[in-house]
Formats: C-alpha cells, sequence, structure tokens
C-alpha cells in the first residue's frame, strides 16, 4: 500500500523581517514534514522563530514579514498561492487553526461567549453558501463545541462574559472556537504557559484527545520541554532561525546528537539533583541581523572546532527519521556532551 | 541543628470586600476573602524554604504579610525571636534591612528613569541616612553588580536597556546590597528561557553559599522547587496540607493534592514521569471556601467526613506534616 502522502510538508521555508534598513532572517531554510494526527514539539529559546514558524503556516504574519522561498504544502497545495479570501473562506479557522498565548486578549471583554462562538460559526456557514440557518442551530452548535473541551454546565456558560471565566476555562473557549470536526492542523502555540500545572495538565490532555479521536495534526510550540516530553511524538529544536535537530521524542530527549539540545535539557532543575550546578550556555541567542558567521551557535558552543566557524552545517539525516546540524556530531555518534 | 529564623504562629490575613457604607447597605453584605488562614510554618537559618501552590492558593500573600506589605489579621511572625507584626516602625526599619524581596516583575519594579547604579544605591544611601561618599558609594555599587555576573558599566544604563535574565540580576544585585539574611524571591524565574532561568539558580546558591542566605522561594514550578529548596509546604486555599522535607515529601508525598500537583508537572525523562493525576475543576473561590477539608471538592478520594470536619495538620514522621483524613489515626 502506497503511504499516505503527510498532511503538511513545509520546504525550504525561508522568511525575512524588515524592520526600517534591518533585515533579519527569521526562518531559514526550514523544512519539515507533519503526518496526519500527528503532534509536533517545537522548541527553543526565545527569539529563535518559533511562532514566526506557526504564523507562517496559517499566513497571519505582520506586513514587515517577506518570505523569501520556500513552500507550505497542505493536503499536497500550496498555502503560499493560495489567495487570501480563499484563505479565510476555507482554509483559516476551519483547516488550520491557532491557539495563541493569552487567551484574555484573544476574546473581546464585551461581548458574551455565547455572541463570540456563534459569530465564528456564522461566518464559516456563510463561506460554505448553504441555507442559512437559525440561531437556535448556532447555539447548539456552540453548545456542542464548549461541552467537547470539557466545559461544566455549557448552557448556562454561554451568557457569561469572558470576565466570569477563569485562565484555563478561556483556554477551553479558545480551544472550542479553534477547533471544528473538519480541524486537520491546529497550531497551539504556548497555549498552556500561562496556566496552573493541574490545569496544563487538563488542557494537555484535551489536546491529545482530540489527535488521538479526530486524527488533528498539531505543531505544539511550547517552550517547556516536559510538557513537549509527554505530548509530542517528534520534537523539533529551533535555534536562531533554523532546525537543529528532529527525531522522535524518546530518541530525542534521550540521547541529543546536537550539542544544543544536549545543553537545553541539562539546564532544567528537574535533571539535576539538589546541590548541583545547572548548565547555564555561556553567551545568549544573538540578534538575528547580527548572525555569526558559520554555524549559528558556534560562538556558545565549547566544542566548536574550525569548520563551524566557516560553514553552515546542513540539517542531515543521522539515523533514520532523527535529523541533525551540527558538523561533530556525526564524528563522535551518540557519545554525550560532556558540557559540565 | 540549623537555628530557626523565622516562625510563623497561626497567621492570618484577611482581604475584606464590599467595604463601603453603600454596599453594606444595599449590597450583599461584607464578603471575607480568606487568603491566608491559619498557617504556622518554621524557616530554618541558612536553608532554602520552597513553598508551592497553584495560583489564588495564598503563596504570595503569606509571603506579603512576612514584611508586613499586607495587614494580617491575627497570629505571630517572630523574627529572630522578636513579632514582626508588632514591631514599631524604628525596629520595622531594621528587620527590612536584614529581610529583602525579589519579585516577579522586574521592570515592574525599577523606576525606568534612574539608572540601574541609582536604584542599586538607594538602598545603601537610605542605610546611610544619605551620607555617603560618592567614591565609596560608586564602587560599592559596581561590586554588587558583579556579584551577580554583570558589568559595572551597567551601573549608568537605563531598565529598558537589559534583557529579562540581566533585569533578573539587578534585582539580585539590589536585594543583596544590604547584607540580608533572608531573601524571600516570589517567582523569581517565571517568563525567563531555560538557560536563563539555570543562571539565576545558579547565581542564588552561590550567593546562599558565600552569604549564608536563607531564601524564602515561592514558585509554582515545583521542578525548581525540589532541586532549589531544603524544606517545603504545599499551599491549597490558604492553608498548608502538607509540609516537610522537601526529599520527604517528593519521596513519599502523602496528600492527595500534594500527589495530584507532583503528577502533573511533565517531565522530560521517561522513567521519572509518573501516572498523571487529573484534578476535577478549579481552584474554589476563598469567600467561600468549602466546609470540612478545603481540597473535598476536587479531591479524588473524598469521603463522607471530609465534609465536616475539617483535618488537621498531623506529625507523620520525621517532621512530615499532612492534613488529610486519610492519614489520621481516628
Amino acid at each position: 500500500m502506497k503511504k499516505e502522502d503527510p498532511l503538511l510538508e513545509v520546504s525550504k521555508l525561508t522568511l525575512d523581517y524588515h524592520l526600517g534598513a534591518r533585515q533579519m532572517r527569521a526562518l531559514d531554510r526550514i523544512s519539515f514534514q507533519l503526518e496526519k494526527g500527528e503532534i509536533m514539539g517545537v522548541a527553543g529559546e526565545s527569539g529563535c522563530g518559533k511562532s514566526t514558524l506557526g504564523l507562517a503556516i496559517i499566513k497571519l504574519l505582520p506586513k514587515i514579514a517577506n518570505i523569501r522561498r520556500g513552500e507550505i504544502l497542505f493536503k499536497g497545495r500550496d498555502l503560499l498561492k493560495i489567495s487570501e479570501n480563499e484563505m479565510n473562506q476555507k482554509i483559516r479557522g476551519q483547516k488550520i487553526s491557532m491557539i495563541f498565548q493569552n487567551p484574555q486578549n484573544a476574546l473581546n471583554p464585551v461581548f458574551t461567549i455565547e455572541k463570540q462562538m456563534t459569530d465564528i460559526l456564522r461566518v464559516q456557514e456563510k463561506y460554505k453558501n448553504r441555507e442559512p440557518r437559525s440561531s437556535r442551530y448556532f447555539r447548539e452548535q456552540a453548545i456542542e463545541r464548549l461541552k467537547s473541551t470539557g466545559i461544566a454546565d455549557p448552557q448556562a456558560r454561554l451568557s457569561n462574559y469572558p470576565f466570569e471565566f477563569s485562565g484555563g476555562m478561556k483556554q477551553r473557549v479558545m480551544i472550542g472556537m479553534a477547533l471544528s470536526s473538519g480541524t486537520s492542523l491546529l497550531l497551539a502555540d504556548e497555549a498552556t504557559t500561562a496556566l496552573d500545572v493541574t490545569i496544563e495538565a487538563q488542557i494537555n490532555r484535551l489536546i491529545a484527545d482530540l489527535a488521538a479521536e479526530y486524527g488533528t495534526s498539531v505543531l505544539y510550540i511550547s517552550h517547556n520541554l516536559g510538557v513537549l516530553a509527554e505530548l509530542a511524538d517528534r520534537i523539533m529544536i529551533m535555534y536562531a532561525g533554523r532546525i537543529f535537530e528532529m527525531g522522535a521524542t524518546a530518541d530525542l530527549f534521550d540521547s541529543p546528537y546536537h550539542p544544543y539540545s544536549a545543553a537545553l535539557l541539562e539546564s532544567l532543575p528537574s535533571q539535576q539533583t539538589r546541590g548541583k550546578r545547572l548548565l547555564s550556555i555561556p553567551g545568549f541567542v544573538p540578534p538575528l541581523d547580527q548572525l555569526p558567521k558559520g554555524c549559528s551557535f558556534h560562538p556558545r558552543c565549547p566544542f566548536a572546532e574550525d569548520i563551524c566557524k566557516k560553514e553552515v552545517p546542513p540539517l542531515e539525516q543521522v539515523t533514520s527519521g532523527h535529523f541533525s546540524a551540527c558538523f561533530l556530531d556525526r564524528k563522535r555518534g551518540r557519545q554525550k556532551w560532556q558540557w559540565i | 541543628m540549623a537555628m530557626d529564623l523565622i516562625n510563623i504562629r497561626n497567621l492570618k490575613t484577611y482581604f475584606y470586600q464590599n467595604k463601603g457604607l453603600l454596599s453594606r447597605i444595599f449590597g450583599e453584605g461584607l464578603k471575607t476573602v480568606h487568603a491566608v488562614d491559619d498557617v504556622s510554618l518554621t524557616i530554618k537559618k541558612g536553608r532554602t524554604f520552597g513553598l508551592v501552590g497553584e495560583s489564588g492558593c495564598g503563596k504570595s500573600t503569606l509571603g506579603q504579610t512576612i514584611f508586613r506589605l499586607v495587614k494580617a489579621k491575627s497570629g505571630e511572625i517572630l523574627f529572630c525571636d522578636q513579632d514582626v507584626l508588632k514591631m514599631d516602625s524604628k525596629t520595622l526599619m531594621e528587620f527590612r534591612q536584614k529581610a529583602q524581596l525579589i519579585f516577579q516583575d522586574q521592570y515592574g519594579c525599577m523606576n525606568p528613569r534612574m539608572t540601574v547604579g541609582q536604584t542599586i544605591a538607594e538602598p545603601l544611601l537610605m542605610r546611610e541616612k544619605g551620607r555617603m561618599d560618592k567614591q565609596a558609594l560608586f564602587e560599592e555599587v559596581g561590586k554588587l553588580l558583579q556579584a551577580v555576573n554583570l558589568d559595572p558599566d551597567a551601573a549608568i544604563k537605563f531598565p529598558n536597556e537589559f534583557s529579562g535574565g540581566q533585569a533578573r540580576r539587578i534585582g539580585v544585585a539590589r536585594a543583596i546590597a544590604l547584607n540580608p539574611v533572608f531573601i524571600m524571591a516570589d517567582e523569581p524565574t517565571s517568563g525567563l528561557d531555560i538557560s536563563t532561568a539555570a543562571t539565576i539558580l545558579n547565581l542564588m546558591q552561590d550567593l546562599q553559599d558565600e552569604m549564608d542566605i536563607t531564601y524564602l522561594w515561592v514558585s509554582h514550578n515545583l521542578n525548581q522547587v525540589k532541586y532549589m529548596s531544603d524544606d517545603m509546604a504545599v499551599m491549597y486555599l490558604g492553608k498548608i496540607v502538607e509540609m516537610g522535607k522537601t526529599r520527604d515529601i517528593f519521596n513519599e508525598m502523602a496528600h492527595p493534592y500534594t500527589k495530584a500537583l507532583i503528577s502533573a508537572v511533565p517531565q522530560v525523562s521517561a522513567n521519572k514521569r509518573k501516572e498523571t493525576v487529573f484534578l476535577k475543576g478549579e481552584i474554589p473561590s476563598p469567600i467561600n471556601p468549602p466546609s470540612g477539608c478545603r481540597f473535598r471538592t476536587r479531591c479524588p478520594q473524598t469521603m463522607k467526613k471530609c465534609k465536616t470536619y475539617e483535618p488537621s495538620l498531623t506529625d507523620l514522621g520525621g517532621g512530615h506534616l499532612c492534613a488529610c483524613h486519610l492519614h489520621q489515626a481516628n
């Protein structure tokens, strides 16, 4: 049997931000595939391009962004060539949805939850050019969606305003809005960062259930490696606009190939016992318009050799399904990086 | 045996809503928020005490009550055998030199129009009542900045020129300016990148070793509290539900809430992972806390008597305290 085509195939996506005279390469030759029902975790420090990647896929980039080249194939069609009209009518919010970090800012404080949820349904229905539906139909749909995200007593809750909801419940409303039965790709950008651990666990289980039940694929952007380890099937580690390492979650976290991935894991307090020092990577993420020559990580990397300062290491497959962009990893194989 | 530095006994901090005359007459009457309700704990000298719980459980309020930033309703806070709540303004000033705070929003607690040097020099000038040689002050500020691994030239810059991690280190520099014996750190690494957070944690451990500082570490990051603290307490709706040595609590957690909280923390390594206990719903309002045990509305092991009787903190052995009917003899 022929293997199913991937749901999303991003290839060589390169994107610049123009800020006055400054030109910043926010994404540099990003290529990856996402299968149906798969959860891909995207990790990295702030400013590494994680959120830009999400916004590029759903085409909500700010005006200063300029896609240089590459394609984003979604179900075989290049999203970059689809008109804004078609994106609005058929894809954004229906086939591809996004949940943002801050649910407080994503809901309008002066309208009820019912108004905000049914508005979206009405717009989607309008684009489908069907017979007009009754308000009751939309209300029931909204109740159904709230119920599926685990909100108790959805009928009564619909007439509430956002301020009457807690942070976790607002995030549930956002997920309810983002997901309909037709959603095949969910982009979650730090969706649980502002929540308590117990609520975070509830929301993440909800996302995992949806992926398992409806076969929704998820691009889960987070800086919490623990969350990704438990939720994601595969992990992508980004640094300064490039993919540094990509592979199956357990594989990558157990023995990372790239020294940067190893360093991120070493700096987690959960990986160390009391009294031992944590690793802090020297230096900082370089500004995107002042990237060093060669591997962008080399000034912070104690293992760097001459070649790292001259050439950019390509992202290459090291073992089956596991990619890494480092000149040194192939030489040393799976040997542990001795950061401390 | 480490000495007790802070001894809190039966501390209560309540906030009141609808205090005004009109809302008393026409409204629903006075509402009491039980933010900290009958909390007793001991912080040992030179050690780190971790305080964890979900947002709204009263952990920050407890910390602020210790500094008298909010008014306590009743109870005692003994700092070196002196009751903080009964101090007059002069002794309170002396206490506040010995005890310092590091806040979560570091940009928010720096004046954007003052240079970092001025910000750090302020507590020094206060102590010397303005009589301090400029050169000596300059050197002192430089030393403090070096102690937190910043360039002494940073003194002439303004807060907006610093990154989140650097701003956090300036906060640490200001806190250690007066050689305090006690520092409360309220979510000291929230919003920082993994590697930057590690820098702050390392720095604060080094300072503890050098200056013998006692920390009260308020955080909802359990991994961090496990890594940083010697003793810890878990709070729920204004009450301590479990308290003891950090090692004991993580190895033999007794309270169902602690179990749920610890199991919900995502772990990177698969062998550290536990079966997640999912709690139903969210933390109830502290205005009308549930009767009996406050956790019973979300507890997976709730019993009949949880509704009527409030469990008290009982010793399970070795100073490991837990407030739950499951662990009480009768």
